[in-house]
């Protein structure tokens, strides 16, 4: 073979060797340890045993049960950067300020929130305060299994919503003011122009960002989770990251956590090869 | 698109087929190069544990001047994780800090057992029993763990109650905590539950006080029957004090570490079932209620015909990995980090109650005094005896009997299946 044709593979082998030895290797080995049993039977082959234990463990099922709800709650999760953005754009009274404002949660570490809406959201602290003062009972926001989930989530939208809102103001940026005018002198209301207007020409941008907040809330939730509920109460909040976690530390079941990330991998690959699909159906429409 | 899940698939298949191989080398090479020891614990960089390792450092190097010591402190919330890679491994340190119980259980695999190195220890320390399976030692216990019920005396006297002599029977309690719920707002218990915690202190606590002796020591023996009325009434109790409103509020969203001590060292409730060791002792709550202030009481009588008696197990303790090159050497520096020295600094600084008898606590306050006198008659605590995966599982039930989502009967039959795996 010519070292001309040879020239491509040398430059690119580096790149495939760091994802093969440091990637798809490291995989195939958990794979394979996920057929392995754990304690007594360490190191011995089992068969399916883990993925039938695990399927039958109600604990797990909840977790994947609130990957399905965190997939429910997606189209809030952007509603809300993208109203607020919308706004932003139409210059409400303060937006300058709003726009800084907006970001600065996204600046802090999941540690740091959780911990901030500890405080905020115990049974004692201030937000029950507040609702006392205006006459409604005080909830459980962390201690409550049917309101825990939201609370959490609605802490991790807070937290992450910024980054979003960033995306749909560079949107906006390549929106054609002429066509918002022309709206406006048509007569037509705010809720028509985000409708009619405002939506189609950033259907790109709402696409993009839907992606990106699925993937933020199914791989960074771990430490909101951990420091605000730890799963709890009564498995409620838990999500297979977390799950993984404690069969692996906790449990001292490494094989057992390999069949559980293995599992959480396949619905990742389902996740994300429906999202590149989408993406690229999309870009199609260009 | 189609191949692009053929292949994954197909590589899944073979690898199910092969199912060979794990992740564990079966001969562990030693990575203790000689005349070097290393020692995994989470207290070695406390503040209050420094003088404690220093103490046992010297003694050690004054028996083996060649050797030099690493102390590596890793943070406790991810201490067993590290550890269990370690193990997966097959190598890491030579000597390693277990809790007491199911954290050592599950892991004695990698562990040589310590008997006949230090046989001249079992006499002097206490709390042997939670690192012994199959009739085997495994770690020398530093500390003791313990559950006794604390008392605010201050609340007591605001509802005029006599502090010297709380109540030995359970409407005798709960009378009080009415009592002084009415003068002073305070909630008879502090429950700090989001880590599941709540309900191991509580069956511990309250265990001897329910159970009968013999139901007890079947309990500890691994003879537990989830279907007996008193075990029952255990759980049935747990539900209904919260029912009852005896405890602090939203339990399930408080941390018992360090939430519900905070309760109780703020006055706002008349009791907390601590620990004797580490924190949310004796030591911690003296500081805030004042050492005169503070009691202690075991259970009151729950079941007729039953001696209340105070839970305790071996707190932490120091183990000897199985991959070690000398475990004689190694064992060496366990029993230098359990002499008499050491540990009565230990006592002295953290306020630890140590598994040495013979170190002295008559300084301590009127509630490490009772504490340590009650030690005599005092018996394994019930959780401790549980697996690990048990535990987990009673936390979470614990949370859902006090929602009210799962029954009793639901619980009880849920652990029963779970203690016979």
């Amino acid at each position: 073979m010519s070292a001309e044709r040879l020239a491509p593979f040398v430059l690119i082998a580096p790149a495939v060797l760091v994802i093969v030895l440091f990637r798809l290797w490291p995989l195939l080995l958990g794979v394979n340890f996920s057929f392995t049993g754990d304690g007594d039977r360490n190191g011995a082959a089992v068969g399916l045993d883990n993925y039938t234990e695990l399927f039958a463990d109600p604990l797990f099922l909840g977790a994947l049960r609130n990957v399905g709800w965190l997939v429910l709650l997606l189209p809030v999760a952007v509603a809300i950067p993208g109203m607020l953005a919308t706004f932003i754009y139409l210059r409400v009274p303060g937006h300058r300020l709003y726009r800084s404002v907006y970001f600065f949660p996204a600046v802090l570490s999941p540690v740091i929130v959780g911990s901030i809406f500890n405080l905020l959201l115990s049974f004692d602290g201030p937000l029950n305060s507040v609702l006392d003062v205006v006459g409604i009972e005080p909830v459980d926001w962390l201690g409550d299994s049917k309101v825990a989930l939201f609370t959490v989530v609605g802490v991790h939208v807070w937290a992450t919503f910024g980054m979003a809102l960033v995306v749909f103001l560079s949107g906006f940026a390549t929106l054609d003011p002429a066509l918002l005018d022309a709206a406006r002198s048509d007569g037509a209301a705010l809720p028509q122009v985000i409708r009619h207007v405002i939506i189609p020409g950033l259907s790109r941008t709402i696409q993009f960002v839907f992606v990106t907040t699925m993937i933020g809330m199914l791989t960074s939730m771990f430490g909101l989770i951990y420091v605000m509920t730890s799963g709890g109460p009564g498995g409620s909040t838990y999500l297979p990251e977390y799950y993984i976690w404690i069969q692996q530390g906790q449990m001292n079941r490494p094989a057992f956590a390999s069949a559980a990330s293995t599992v959480l991998f396949l619905v990742m690959l389902v996740v994300g090869l429906a999202q590149v699909s989408f993406l690229r159906r999309t870009g199609k429409e260009d | 698109m189609k191949q692009r899940v053929l292949w994954p698939a197909a590589v899944v298949v073979a690898l199910a087929l092969a199912g060979c191989g794990s992740a564990t080398g079966n001969e562990p090479p030693s990575n203790s190069a000689s005349g070097k020891l290393v020692v995994w614990d989470w207290k070695s960089s406390d503040k209050t544990a420094t003088a404690y390792v220093e103490k046992a450092k010297a003694d050690f190097a004054a028996k083996h001047p060649g050797v030099t010591l690493e102390f590596v402190a890793q943070p406790f919330d991810q201490y067993y994780t590290l550890l269990g890679a370690a193990i997966q491994a097959g190598k890491g340190p030579d000597v390693m800090m277990f809790n007491g119980g199911g954290q050592i259980r599950d892991r004695v695999d990698a562990l040589v057992p310590l008997d006949q190195y230090v046989a001249p220890d079992k006499e002097r320390l206490a709390g042997w029993d939670a690192f012994t399976k199959d009739g085997k030692a495994y770690a020398s216990p530093v500390t003791l763990q313990g559950h006794p019920i604390y008392f605010n005396k201050d609340l007591y006297k605001k509802a005029g109650l006599d502090p010297q002599k709380p109540a030995t029977t359970w409407d005798g309690f709960t009378a009080d905590c009415a009592a002084i719920t009415k003068a002073t707002k305070a909630s008879c218990f502090a429950l700090g539950n989001k880590e599941g915690i709540g309900i191991q202190f509580f069956l511990s606590a309250f265990g001897s006080g329910i159970l009968t002796p013999q139901e007890y020591d079947d309990w500890i023996a691994g003879r537990r029957d989830w279907n007996s009325p008193n075990v029952k009434k255990v759980f049935q109790l747990w539900k209904d004090v919260n029912d009852q409103g005896l405890n602090s509020k939203g339990g399930n969203s408080t941390t018992m570490f360090t939430d519900a001590f905070g309760i109780f060292q703020s006055a706002k409730a008349t009791n907390i079932i601590g620990l004797m060791s580490d924190i949310g002792h004796w030591k911690d709550f003296n500081e805030f209620i004042g050492p005169d202030n503070l009691g202690v009481m075991k259970s009151p009588v729950i079941t007729a015909g039953t001696t209340p008696s105070l839970p305790f197990d071996g707190g932490i303790g120091y183990g000897v990995a199985k991959w070690t090159k000398d475990p004689a050497l190694a064992a060496d520096l366990v029993r230098s980090l359990t002499s008499t020295d050491a540990l009565t600094t230990f006592y002295t600084n953290a306020g630890a109650v140590v598994s040495d008898t013979t170190v002295k606590t008559t300084d301590g306050g009127v509630a490490v005094t009772a504490i340590v006198a009650d030690l005599k008659t005092g018996k394994p605590a019930l959780h401790v005896a549980l697996s690990s995966k048990t535990i987990e599982l009673m936390g979470r039930l614990s949370q859902q009997i006090l929602e009210g989502s799962v029954s009793v009967d639901a619980a009880l039959k849920q652990l029963g299946e779970s203690d016979r795996s």
